[in-house]
């Protein structure tokens, strides 16, 4: 055992055991924790691995969210509707992968972006379906302690995962379609299917996130699953921390979480203009993330977090 | 039906210039210095406000006090592109992309609710009659034929700038190849700064015409970014004037479905651009 590892193994207890010990408060936002970091980390699959910037990442999640709702209320039982969210998402993400891969570079966000509001339009207007922008609410009952249970082992999960596949075959094709994409092709690397299972895996989390999210909320309308705040997540958190590293989107959603939580509390007006240039700051003076910073790359290299 | 179809078919060129107006600054903007401006609608929505705030001073005819905004977003294009663009240009392919979302989302944030909180987030508009003219059993207001007027000029005023002047060219010359227009004398730093002025100004007088016609609020600067930059996928990667038809396809596709089902005319805008990414990958003049 190495001592990183003694490390995860304690943090993992400690999580188990915080909510017995805490304030309600604080379980809720460490489930809000680590939603961010199971949306941040998926999103990384196609965004820092693969190199295709999805910037609609939310929208599995949103998907997720409104198959389970609806299933939910069909009587369909919490197992058999989560599943179904993960086979809506993947099934949705291997739809769109075939027009939307042909783009490249930022064409592909672009086009990604306009899915989010696509999704939120559809369904406003979907009414019968969807109950259109009064939402759909769920069976209400105290939750909180089961879903933030769900949360943290979908979050092991995904990192777990991820950690794995970046370090199989499949994950290395990523990496050199990420590269360069002509000399992975003509390496014999099937670019259009690693693409296409990239972008149905990282699917998959988002919309069992986003069938556990909710579950613990009861209610969900629109602008909740594929408003700009949930979108924000992938593009601000795994960005912030260092996109393409294991360890950046969860450094991201921590730093973040922990910041808004702050600002929501301290500051009455202007946090969405805080959160806004802290971005810019982001963007102008850290290009690879803050795990990617001169005086932290050292240290988090020597504990065998982050690679080069 | 006829009339109707022709009165449909106007008021989706409108909307469609207005569109293609915005699209087209954007696509500039794209053209020259490869950022994506998710701040592109902020530029839109200041335009709007800026004209209401001259507008309840004045009651001026609001076309007409638009011309005072020009050298106004020149200057705020300027300096944007100065103070946050600039900065990002040296890096390359996947992290310039990453930067430019993060630094243009940022602003745009930030813009938003400054703008929410010193005016407030209600919607607003300008209410500005003119008589309307009536042909048969037709029936034009006059404004949006003015503004149609407006659009088409200013589009013309623009090509003949991209055709006729030298840093038109030259800017021409660095959409195409930054390092050639480079070798060839071309600052193309200053063409970068003056791009994003004129690509404001293109979206700040969109935003004349969206408060005269619809409403702004202060948050429609993102989701109308996000229209713009699908219109530019849409008409074609690297086409200049593949912004402007992209446009005006989806402002006369929105008119149409919104006469018959007023609820899904935006959805339809995104169905176009999946059906047109389906047939052709690169868009439309790409």
């Amino acid at each position: 055992m190495k001592k990183i590892h003694i490390v995860i193994f304690i943090g993992l207890i400690l999580f188990i055991l915080l909510p017995h010990f805490t304030p309600r408060y604080m379980t809720a936002f460490l489930l809000l924790l680590f939603m961010h970091i199971v949306i941040a980390e998926s999103y990384d699959i196609v965004g820092g691995y693969l190199g295709y910037i999805n910037m609609g990442h939310s929208a599995f999640f949103g998907i997720g969210a409104y198959t389970f709702a609806i299933l939910l209320n069909g009587n369909f039982g919490f197992f058999l509707s989560s599943l179904a969210a993960i086979l809506v998402g993947v099934l949705f993400a291997a739809l769109i992968s075939f027009p939307f891969f042909r783009l490249r570079g930022a064409y592909f966000s672009l086009a990604t972006f306009g899915l989010i509001r696509l999704f939120e339009l559809l369904a406003f207007n979907l009414r019968s379906l969807t109950g259109g922008s009064s939402g759909i609410m769920i069976k209400a009952e105290y939750r909180l302690t089961l879903a933030y249970y769900f949360t943290l082992g979908l979050c092991v999960l995904t990192v777990g995962l991820i950690f794995l596949l970046t370090r199989s075959r499949l994950g290395l094709a990523w990496t050199a379609i990420r590269e360069d994409e002509e000399v992975a092709q003509t390496f014999g690397i099937n670019t259009l299917k690693h693409k296409c299972v990239a972008l149905m895996i990282s699917a998959s989390f988002a919309s069992l996130m986003g069938a556990f999210y909710t579950w613990y909320i009861i209610f969900i309308n629109p602008k909740v699953v594929f408003g700009l705040e949930i979108a924000l997540v992938p593009i601000s958190m795994a960005m912030l921390g260092g996109s393409g590293a294991l360890i950046g989107p969860i450094v991201g959603a921590f730093f973040i979480t922990i910041v808004e939580e702050i600002l929501w509390t301290k500051v009455p007006y202007f946090h969405l203009a805080a959160y806004g240039i802290a971005i810019v700051l982001v963007g102008l003076f850290m290009p690879g993330g803050i795990v990617r910073l001169k005086w932290l790359r050292k240290p988090l290299m020597r504990l065998g977090l982050l690679e080069d | 039906m006829a009339s109707i179809i022709v009165q449909l078919l106007i008021i989706g060129t409108l909307q469609g210039g207005i569109y293609a107006l915005a699209a087209f600054g954007l696509a500039l903007i794209f053209g020259v210095s490869n950022v994506l401006n998710l701040a592109h609608g902020q530029f839109l929505m200041l335009g709007g406000l800026f004209s209401y705030i001259l507008f309840m001073a004045t009651k001026w005819n609001p076309l007409l006090l638009s011309l005072i905004l020009i050298p106004l977003f020149f200057g705020l294009g300027f300096l944007f592109e100065r103070g946050l663009v600039r900065p990002l240009l040296e890096r390359k392919g996947h992290e310039l992309v990453i930067a430019s979302i993060l630094v243009t989302l940022g602003a745009s944030l930030a813009i938003e609710d400054i703008t929410s909180f010193f005016w407030g987030p209600e919607e607003k508009g300008i209410s500005y009659m003119m008589p309307s003219i009536q042909m048969g059993s037709m029936v034009i207001s006059s404004i949006r034929l003015l503004g149609l007027l407006f659009i088409v000029l200013l589009t013309v005023a623009v090509h003949l700038f991209l055709k006729k002047t030298y840093t038109g060219r030259a800017l021409r010359a660095t959409t195409q190849n930054r390092q050639g227009a480079m070798l060839m004398g071309v600052n193309t730093f200053r063409i970068g700064s003056i791009t994003f002025g004129i690509g404001t100004i293109l979206a700040s007088a969109a935003g004349v015409f969206y408060v005269i016609l619809f409403t702004i609020t202060p948050f429609i600067g993102i989701p109308l970014s996000i229209k713009y930059l699908c219109i530019i996928v849409m008409g074609g990667l690297g086409s200049l004037y593949g912004s402007l038809l992209g446009g005006l396809i989806l402002g006369i596709t929105e008119a149409i479905t919104g006469y018959f089902a007023p609820h899904w005319s935006e959805t339809a805008a995104f169905f176009i651009l999946v059906a047109i990414l389906l047939i052709r990958p690169k868009g439309l003049l790409g």
